[in-house]
């Protein structure tokens, strides 16, 4: 029964079929209807793209980071917790986090140096040429 | 000698599609010279269902991608060789052949997604290259997953910048909406984290809720978002509901003669889900103050909360496409940037 449904649901069943109906209407429509609201879409748009982008760079400064540091670690092995994704290095074992909002960064791995890289590099510059 | 082209990643053109080369949907060039690293990068990519056109030295690589690309990614060996052992005259005395030819498909395709294999470094601060070419992608470790990684990276950025505006209009609205309908729990996130979340564990790429959100390619990228967007969403509402508190009241127990009732029946309970039912009706009471005086609109959120589904309510009220579609227009417009009844305009907090 609907009276015993929670607030919080109900909340839900309210703004959940006016999420999806922005999914039916044509891309013109959107474009009016964000200008109708006195926005400039372009801008709106771009703004988006660039939240995108954000959460993307984020990654990379991370990942980039841990190289320099020559840590190695699995992209598919974040995990999302509290704060953050973490991860941790596969050869020595230590951890690293970051967030996409701020795109700061956390954990051991970021102290130093990876402990355990130097066998790997010789492993590789032999390998590569 | 060709001159570089200044290199900003936020502002090259989008892409034009790559051209297919075979029933593949998706196109690779790998220039490579040596033969064991070859047949590893490409079955590497083949695995990845890429389809791989192969070049061994620079000037081939160079050929090939003038003929046949811009592909989907061109992986370039650091130290490939020139055709017959003599410099190429786009390269600069100390710059690697692989530098170079990267340098010479970005100023034909400035926003070409290219990974350069620097297998011979330990880490990005030691692969000595231009400024232009310094946030290129590098395959550093010759582990699998690492390529497996900045190939999703490349496919995830390439749909980012071939956004539609209206595409880009669409998740932002609903990402917001879905936000707002989170209420509390959505523990003052905004549309833009849901969004950011939903990127976040594409790149990720794993195949749960709780660690990613694998990309299938078959899916267009805007639809792909909608559907990480939902889940996280309900996972985020979960999360919420695993962490209040239970109140003693929530679990009935049974007296000796089997009638259900409270332990806590006679004592004041605790404010934390009262609190939360009170911030949740009240912004469901606020919604609906704002359309006090549109009563089609105000019947229409009825039906909402009632848990009727569009075609119910359009054939309760012998609404037709065009009616209803303006109705909950009229809702969305009012609806936009009043985030929980506060001032208008939405949240660009980064």
């Amino acid at each position: 029964m609907i009276d015993k449904k929670t607030h919080d649901e109900r909340l839900e069943r309210l703004m959940n079929p006016l999420a999806e109906s922005v999914l039916g209407i044509s891309d013109e429509a959107v474009l009016t209807e964000t200008s109708e609201a006195g926005a400039d879409p372009e801008q709106e748009a771009e703004h988006t793209r660039l939240v995108l982008r954000q959460a993307s760079k984020a990654l990379d400064n991370v990942t980039e980071r841990l190289s320099n540091l020559r840590h190695t670690i699995n992209s598919n092995r974040w995990h999302r917790g509290h704060w953050g994704y973490h991860n941790t290095c596969v050869t020595c074992g230590s951890f690293v986090s970051f967030t996409t909002a701020t795109g700061e960064m956390r954990g051991d791995a970021l102290d130093g140096l990876c402990p355990e890289s130097d066998q790997f590099t010789i492993r590789r510059r032999e390998a590569s040429r | 000698m060709a001159h570089l082209l200044p290199y900003a990643e936020s502002t090259a053109p989008p892409l034009p599609p790559p051209r297919s080369i075979n029933a593949s949907p998706k196109s690779a060039l790998l220039v490579e010279s040596d033969e064991s690293l070859l047949s590893f990068l490409r079955r590497s990519l083949e695995d990845e269902a890429y389809a791989v056109r192969i070049a061994a030295n620079s000037e081939e690589g160079l050929r090939l991608y003038r003929d046949c690309g811009p592909f989907n990614v061109v992986l370039i060996d650091y130290c490939v060789r020139p055709s017959d052992g003599v410099g190429i005259d786009y390269l600069a005395p100390l710059q690697k052949h692989g530098i170079g030819l990267a340098t010479a498909i970005r100023q034909i395709h400035p926003s070409q997604g290219i990974i350069i294999a620097a297998l011979a470094y330990r880490n990005a601060a030691e692969v000595p290259r231009p400024r232009e070419l310094m946030h290129i992608p590098l395959l550093i470790d010759i582990s699998n997953f690492q390529l497996r990684g900045l190939l999703e990276k490349i496919e995830v950025d390439r749909a980012i910048e071939a956004l539609t505006s209206a595409e880009l209009l669409r998740l932002r609205q609903f990402a917001a909406f879905h936000v707002r309908g989170l209420g509390r729990a959505a523990r003052g996130r905004t549309g833009e984290d849901l969004l950011q979340e939903a990127l976040m564990r594409t790149l990720i790429g794993a195949e749960d809720v709780q660690k990613g959100r694998h990309w299938n390619k078959d899916v267009a990228f805007t639809w792909h978002l909608i559907g990480a967007m939902q889940s996280i969403s309900n996972h985020w509402k979960r999360q919420f509901k695993d962490m209040e508190p239970y109140l003693i009241s929530e679990f009935p127990v049974r007296d000796a003669e089997g009638q259900e009732h409270s332990p806590l029946d006679n004592v004041a309970s605790g404010h934390a889900a009262a609190d939360q039912r009170l911030i949740e009706k009240d912004e469901e009471d606020r919604v609906l103050t704002i359309f006090k005086d549109d009563p089609e609109a105000t019947q229409m959120l009825q039906d909402f909360l009632d848990g009727l589904k569009k075609n119910e309510i359009k054939s309760r009220y012998g609404l037709d496409e065009r009616k209803y579609a303006a109705t909950v227009k009229r809702i969305r417009m009012k609806l936009r940037g009043r985030r929980n009844g506060g001032g208008q305009g939405e949240k660009h907090d980064r």
